[in-house]
């Protein structure tokens, strides 16, 4: 508890030129202390990271159950932790168990292709007129989704976590271990077939509400 | 008007800055699809590990107000309480200035407010400003977060004011209702105020609950937290439960797999007078019932009780986790306070240098400047094995 006071303590006095360079420097330290055990020290790494392995995860299994699979992958990380060599690497390598967890999913469920297909069929259907209002915007949650849900895995994967789980380009990289050009390039090119998939979309769903 | 090459050039960088930072002129498509999507975005919820995975922490919450005397207790109290705090509540001042520090807030469900203004879903920058209160109701659900501080889930029923939120001091006022906090503040920083308690987080996630009458449950899922009225001090780590009331502050805390007689047997134990019949039995029952694990419990019973008591506790407190060197008990008798922190320590749930630390950072009169700051580190570091 005190290495991890010690933690808190370097990084409440940190500049934002830093930040970045610091919140590699706690993750280590926070990896090296759950590696011996420090269930405090995995509690945070679990506060810092579960928002990137939700949107790894949203991004190839249903949303229902997302939030299942959360906790099985850091419960699949704790007692592999200590076989983690590279405690540098642990952005990627949770990222990696947070990938191969949602294909063991569908291993044992369903593929993706089918997936997709069933949640645009059932997350889009057409507004109930007689609804309140918030349920147009449920839908065009679901319709904006489902189109992220359509475009090749990695541009997906980055989408959703800067527009879903809110994370800024340099934090994506730095949780998934991507380079920056590397996830700069994702979100510029996913954007653009995002743009063109929302274009095509936008004219019969203006007609179905009408 | 001159035209640049390169306009078309600069307005894709400007619009890519905000697609990829949010700096730079905001790009409207990516705005629509934020505010639309949060309804997606992840929830911080406990992480629990297998070693809480024990039949007794899958109970539902609310154990407080399921206790039958208790619901009827709060029943009465609530009505008066509701009065108190509907005077209370509308001599306060009108909502204050929007400027200052302030956390971020979302609508997880339904429509929380903060003041009068309800939260949309797709309000994507709702902030909550020091002096100001967030509601929910029977259906609202919300979410607090601040950058270096953590994310706190608002449930549904339940009213929060945000008290203070400098550097090293954040601090809530939990009025009724449930909070889940995940905290990666300093151990310390973050404070949330109950009617019958103040709640101190010392490293990272717990569920707090108050009831209408006042009373309040916490569970810590992971790190610590110290519960403290009038210098009652409570201390729970993962895996345990404490619950307080007002005026008399924090219980005595407990792991929730403890035997059902344990826990009925300190809940007596904690409301009657000392010296009674009654008090004497209940601690007979804890003492038999304990085991090497509930030296937390015992620990907090040696200064809650006094003469006999006190070396009964002891004994029983001895048989399971021997005394570390340092410790007699003639000095735990006699409540010496290092000897008491040198027997916390050695139950290995937490280093109580850290809340000795929150103690004096929290006092007026002693103030914890920087350097303090890093001598009260280093001793701390010292200290550790």
């Amino acid at each position: 508890m005190a290495a991890l006071f010690e933690l808190h303590s370097s990084r409440s006095g940190s500049s934002a030129v830093n930040a970045s360079r610091e919140h590699g420097s706690l993750d280590d330290a926070l990896v090296r202390a759950a590696q011996q055990g420090d269930r405090s020290a995995f509690g945070l790494l679990y506060a810092r990271y579960s928002r990137m392995v939700h949107g790894i995860l949203l991004s190839r299994v249903p949303h229902s159950d997302v939030d299942d699979l959360v906790q099985d992958v850091f419960l699949q990380a704790l007692p592999r932790l200590a076989s983690l060599r590279e405690v540098a690497k642990f952005p990627g390598w949770l990222a990696t168990i947070t990938r191969n967890r949602a294909s063991d999913f569908h291993r044992r469920s369903k593929p993706l292709d089918e997936f997709v297909e069933e949640t645009a069929a059932a997350e889009t259907d057409p507004p109930d007129p007689s609804s309140p209002p918030s349920s147009h915007s449920t839908a065009e949650a679901n319709a904006a989704l489902d189109a992220i849900l359509s475009l090749p895995e990695s541009y997906r994967e980055t989408l959703i976590l800067r527009l879903v789980e809110g994370m800024t380009g340099p934090e994506i990289a730095a949780r998934t271990g991507l380079t920056h050009g590397s996830v700069r390039v994702n979100l510029h090119r996913g954007m653009q077939q995002l743009r063109e998939i929302l274009g095509r979309k936008a004219a019969p769903l203006t007609g179905g509400e009408l | 008007m001159n035209k640049h090459p390169n306009d078309h050039e600069n307005e894709i960088k400007m619009t890519d800055d905000y697609l990829w930072n949010g700096s730079g002129t905001p790009d409207r498509e990516v705005q629509r699809l934020e505010s639309l999507l949060v309804e997606f975005r992840h929830v911080d919820r406990p992480l629990v590990l297998p070693a809480e995975s024990s039949p007794t922490s899958h109970k539902p919450r609310g154990l407080l107000l399921h206790t039958p005397w208790i619901s009827r207790l709060a029943a009465a109290a609530v009505i008066l309480l509701a009065l108190v705090v509907g005077l209370f509540f509308s001599r306060r001042p009108s909502t204050p200035l929007e400027t200052g520090p302030s956390w971020n807030v979302a609508n997880l469900e339904g429509a929380p407010q903060i003041g009068s203004k309800l939260i949309s879903t797709t309000q994507s920058a709702a902030k909550l400003y020091v002096g100001q209160t967030l509601t929910t109701d029977s259906s609202s659900r919300a979410s607090l977060s601040e950058n270096d501080l953590g994310e706190i889930q608002i449930d549904p029923n339940s009213r929060v004011r945000l008290l203070q939120s400098g550097p090293n001091h954040k601090r809530l006022q939990l009025d009724v209702g449930t909070i889940h906090a995940a905290i990666w503040a300093p151990p310390g920083q973050f404070v949330v105020d109950t009617p019958s308690a103040v709640a101190v987080d010392l490293g990272c996630a717990y569920t707090l609950q108050v009831a209408p009458d006042g009373s309040g449950t916490i569970r810590t899922t992971l790190g610590w937290v110290g519960f403290h009225l009038n210098g009652r001090d409570s201390f729970i780590p993962a895996g345990a439960m404490c619950l307080t009331r007002p005026k008399i502050g924090p219980g005595t805390p407990y792991f929730e797999d403890v035997s059902q007689s344990l826990r009925d047997a300190l809940f007596i134990f904690d409301t009657t007078e000392q010296s009674t019949d009654a008090h004497s039995k209940q601690l007979d029952t804890v003492l038999s019932q304990a085991r090497p694990r509930d030296g937390l419990t015992l620990w907090h019973l040696l200064s809650r009780t006094s003469g006999p008591e006190r070396a009964q506790v002891y004994a029983r407190f001895a048989a399971l986790v021997p005394p570390p060197p340092g410790v007699t008990r003639d000095g735990i008798l006699a409540l010496d306070p290092h000897m008491l922190d040198l027997y916390w320590n050695a139950l290995d749930l937490g280093d109580i240098s850290l809340w000795r630390f929150w103690e004096q950072s929290s006092d007026p009169k002693s103030p914890a400047s920087p350097p303090q700051m890093i001598l009260k580190k280093q001793l701390l570091l010292k200290r550790s094995p």
